[in-house]
């Protein structure tokens, strides 16, 4: 055990991947730095030109992308009140007033360390509990993979959107998009209306640059012309205002445990996403102060709250993704196919047999916290700049990068035309209304969904008692007994926290 | 874009090439993988275009055209004009498999000129080492008793392996319950989990020699080196066998100095500490066939699939 742990440390402590882990925090953070490009779009738009690298350089410049990109979001809801991702939409309520009172640099270096910090504790979290879970999956079968989806989808369609049904729609309008292809049990056709291209299914990578990238760019284009030009905020010359002392933060490090560990606990189980954790962080912050009316006002806390919550989320998210090849969220279903595609398959086997590229992750992982920390200090000294980066540039590049990163996945210029597509499906979507984040998590889960599910009514119909069979595995009946009971708790955490938020006049998540 | 330029390179090249009738290769030659980057086929596949450059002497463009389960590559290298300056990756899935089991765009018996293998892997039936099974009779004969009760899955649904074993339970009139799967690592973890009886799998990493499993079977032609003991399904005179192999081909009526160049070049690749080093890394063994041996074994196992398929109604 010892000897595969050292060797999946060595393996990402190579020059070549601490170097890769460098320049993708680095990207990350300077693209989610730019309003109008959010974390998960940087990294989808990033990803098909890390599987041309060797897998050990690959994968620890997407994680580094990832953290990074995750950081500079933050930096933007600070600075110019425009949340880089919807997961930052929190911290604009207490960032933006400190920025506006000259503390931005303060504001932003509160976020960094939120954020490394919620970072690091989830990643722990993480490679602990996974391994954990990765043992008992062992004894899974297609059955208790059907519940672990079922129970994802049904979160997520609840929790998604302003209005409920507008969720379930999206979600079910991802499902539909997800079985197109070769039918798992039988390989015949469906909904390829002939295309010999859609027979493997329609490819995430050209779906999410579509509805991330394109749809959020033809988006944007519409806002009049004033919101296209970002104003941005000076900084106080006062030294105090500049940095985050020793005091403020011992200050802040209760709500920084709480929330990170809201934000792991939410993050693990799939579907429900960073902005729901940031809020509900944000909220228990408020509620739990002792001066809950400098919330709003530039409070310290209210930075630190929902940054290291949906920071935590991320690294969380990998749990399900690691230990039951089950991707919780987007950017974790982004991670897992380019894992798929540098030839590791996560899930509980190769947490058993072959532990290597494992603790490789787990490394690259806690490398790109300290990497992030390092550098968000030199991304807030240019973030300025950053942010104002004009959108007539802005546009077109994000354009021309997701046409040729479609292309670079496999040669196809049908990929780069379903990214047209889905880019102005996604744009009609938002126009009414509609979130994309259920549909895109509809069309990730609902092929593990369809094949666990029908693997298990052939399974059914091999097996003398199929009820004795199912409710004799003491898995399935256990998952069934904690999966009820997480989904009334957190489903009536949710309806209390939206119910305080619509009385207390804003729309969380 | 890119593509456009690269075939207006080649289109022009060519043209001066037919005219000064230069010894093949003196242009670049593009190779066609039809997976997407990443995975064993793109691996190896890099790997002959860099060492075949050194050799030939000119620059090789690889180009990842993925899509179809691998049919969209491959037409596009056979529908290419035959100079030998487009050559394409193939492995036994879309060349000898399924064609027969979904209509495929080209005819692999006729559209396409095979250039070499230069590598095969094994793939071993296995079964949980628990007593239940310790040889393929007794599975079959578990499999007749209790008809649809014995699960079993293979890492690629529609395959070579799952096919080869599903001829021999049809031979043999047993009725089983296939599960179709995602690969390889999840069907390990079926297997042991007990949720299959029996894997055809070729990555089951230390649970061989943790003892956890057991082989009994192989469905490729030649003894496992893993096992040597293990049957091949024709010695125990089941009607499929089929070899699994990596190779090189081009588009039909290719001439023959081209297959002459790439029967030396392959054998000197397969040779070479490199490609020993390669087949350590994807844990499979080399095995070089010139271009007459592959046609043939080629040839035979896509008519013995055939034959298997109408004869045990296989595609459905």
């Amino acid at each position: 055990m010892m000897e595969s742990i050292l060797a999946g440390i060595a393996l990402a402590l190579t020059w070549e991947s601490i170097l890769a882990v460098i320049a993708g925090v680095v990207a990350g953070q300077l693209l989610g730095a730019i309003p109008g490009l959010t974390a998960t779009m940087t990294v989808a738009l990033l990803i098909p030109y890390t599987y041309y690298l060797d897998p050990w350089v690959g994968v620890p410049m997407l994680l580094g992308m990832f953290k990074g990109s995750l950081f500079g979001s933050s930096v933007t809801a600070i600075l110019v009140k425009t949340p880089g991702t919807p997961a930052a939409a929190a911290t604009v309520m207490d960032g933006y007033p400190l920025a506006q009172q000259g503390k931005g640099e303060k504001a932003c270096k509160m976020a960094l360390y939120s954020s490394v910090f919620g970072d690091s504790f989830s990643d722990i979290v993480l490679i602990f509990g996974a391994s954990f879970l990765a043992a008992i999956a062992l004894n899974f079968g297609p059955a208790e993979y059907t519940l672990l989806v079922a129970f994802s989808l049904m979160t997520m369609g609840f929790i998604s959107g302003a209005r409920i049904w507008k969720g379930i729609f999206a979600m079910l309008l991802g499902m539909l998009l997800g079985i197109v292809g070769l039918d798992p049990i039988t390989a015949t056709p469906r909904l390829t209306m002939g295309f010999l291209e859609l027979e493997e299914g329609i490819g995430l990578i050209p779906m999410l640059i579509g509805f991330l990238a394109v749809a959020e760019v033809l988006r944007q284009m519409e806002l009049p012309r004033k919101q296209l030009a970002t104003s941005t905020v000076s900084f106080s010359d006062d030294p105090a205002d500049r940095r985050v002392s020793w005091l403020e933060f011992r200050g802040v490090l209760p709500t920084l445990l709480k929330s990170s560990s809201l934000g792991t606990a939410v993050g693990a189980l799939p579907g429900i996403s960073a902005t729901v954790a940031a809020f509900l962080a944000y909220n228990e912050a408020r509620r739990t102060s002792k001066t809950p009316e400098k919330f709003g006002k530039g409070a310290l806390e209210g930075v630190a709250a929902p940054e290291s919550a949906n920071n935590a989320v991320s690294g969380a998210n990998l749990v399900p993704m690691m230990a039951f090849g089950i991707p919780g969220d987007i950017a974790a279903a982004l991670i897992l196919s380019a894992l798929l595609i540098q030839g590791i398959t996560p899930g509980p086997v190769i947490f058993r047999d072959n532990p290597e590229p494992i603790f490789a992750i787990f490394t690259a992982l806690l490398l790109a916290n300290l990497v992030n920390l390092v550098l968000g200090h030199g991304l807030i000294r240019i973030a300025r700049r950053v942010v104002t980066v004009p959108k007539r540039v802005l546009f077109p590049v994000v354009i021309v990068i997701a046409a040729a990163g479609a292309y670079a996945m496999r040669g196809s210029l049908f990929d780069v035309q379903l990214v047209v597509v889905f880019g102005l499906l996604g744009w009609g979507l938002t126009k009414l209304a509609f979130p994309t984040v259920p549909l895109l998590i509809g069309f990730i889960l609902m092929p593990i969904l369809e094949s666990n599910l029908r693997i298990s009514m052939l399974i059914a119909g091999s097996v003398p008692n199929p009820l004795a069979y199912f409710f004799g595995r003491p898995a399935f009946v256990t998952l069934m007994a904690v999966m009820t009971l997480l989904l009334i708790l957190v489903l009536r955490r949710i309806f209390r926290d939206r119910q305080a938020a619509r009385a207390a006049g804003m729309r969380g998540g | 874009m890119f593509d456009r330029l690269v075939k207006g390179a080649l289109a022009l090249t060519l043209t001066a090439g037919i005219a000064a009738a230069q010894e093949y290769p003196s242009e670049p030659i593009t190779l066609i993988v039809p997976y997407s980057p990443g995975g064993n086929g793109d691996i190896t596949s890099r790997f002959i275009a860099d060492q075949a450059s050194e050799i030939m002497g000119v620059k090789f463009v690889v180009e990842n055209r993925a899509g179809g389960g691998a049919f969209i590559g491959i037409n596009s290298c056979a529908n290419s004009d035959p100079d030998g300056y487009t050559i394409c990756f193939i492995s036994t899935s879309p060349i000898t498999v399924r064609p027969h089991v979904i209509e495929a765009p080209y005819n692999p018996a006729e559209d396409l000129t095979y250039l070499g293998q230069f590598l095969l892997s094994k793939q071993p039936i296995i079964v949980r080492n628990d007593g239940k099974f310790n040889n393929l009779d007794e599975v079959i004969a578990y499999a007749k008793d209790k008809p649809g009760q014995l699960r079993w899955s293979a890492a690629v649904p529609r395959g070579g392996p799952h096919l080869a074993t599903e001829a021999m339970f049809r031979a043999e009139g047993a009725q089983t319950t296939f599960l179709p799967s995602k690969g390889g690592a999840v069907e390990l973890a079926n297997l042991l989990a007990g949720t299959i009886d029996l894997a055809v799998i070729s990555d089951y990493g230390p649970a061989l020699d943790n003892g956890e499993i057991k082989i009994i079977g192989e469905t490729s032609p030649g003894p496992n080196p893993q096992a040597p003991d293990a049957p091949n399904l024709s010695a125990l005179g089941y009607p499929l066998e089929l070899a699994s192999f990596f190779g090189l081909a081009a588009p039909a009526g290719l001439p023959a100095e081209v297959t002459a160049a790439w029967d030396d070049t392959l054998k000197q690749i397969s040779e070479s500490a490199e490609f020993a080093q390669l087949m350590e890394r994807i844990k499979t063994e080399g095995a070089y066939l010139n271009s007459a041996d592959f046609t043939a074994q080629v040839m035979a196992d896509y008519e013995a699939m055939g034959k298997a398929t109408t004869e045990f109604g296989l595609a459905e």
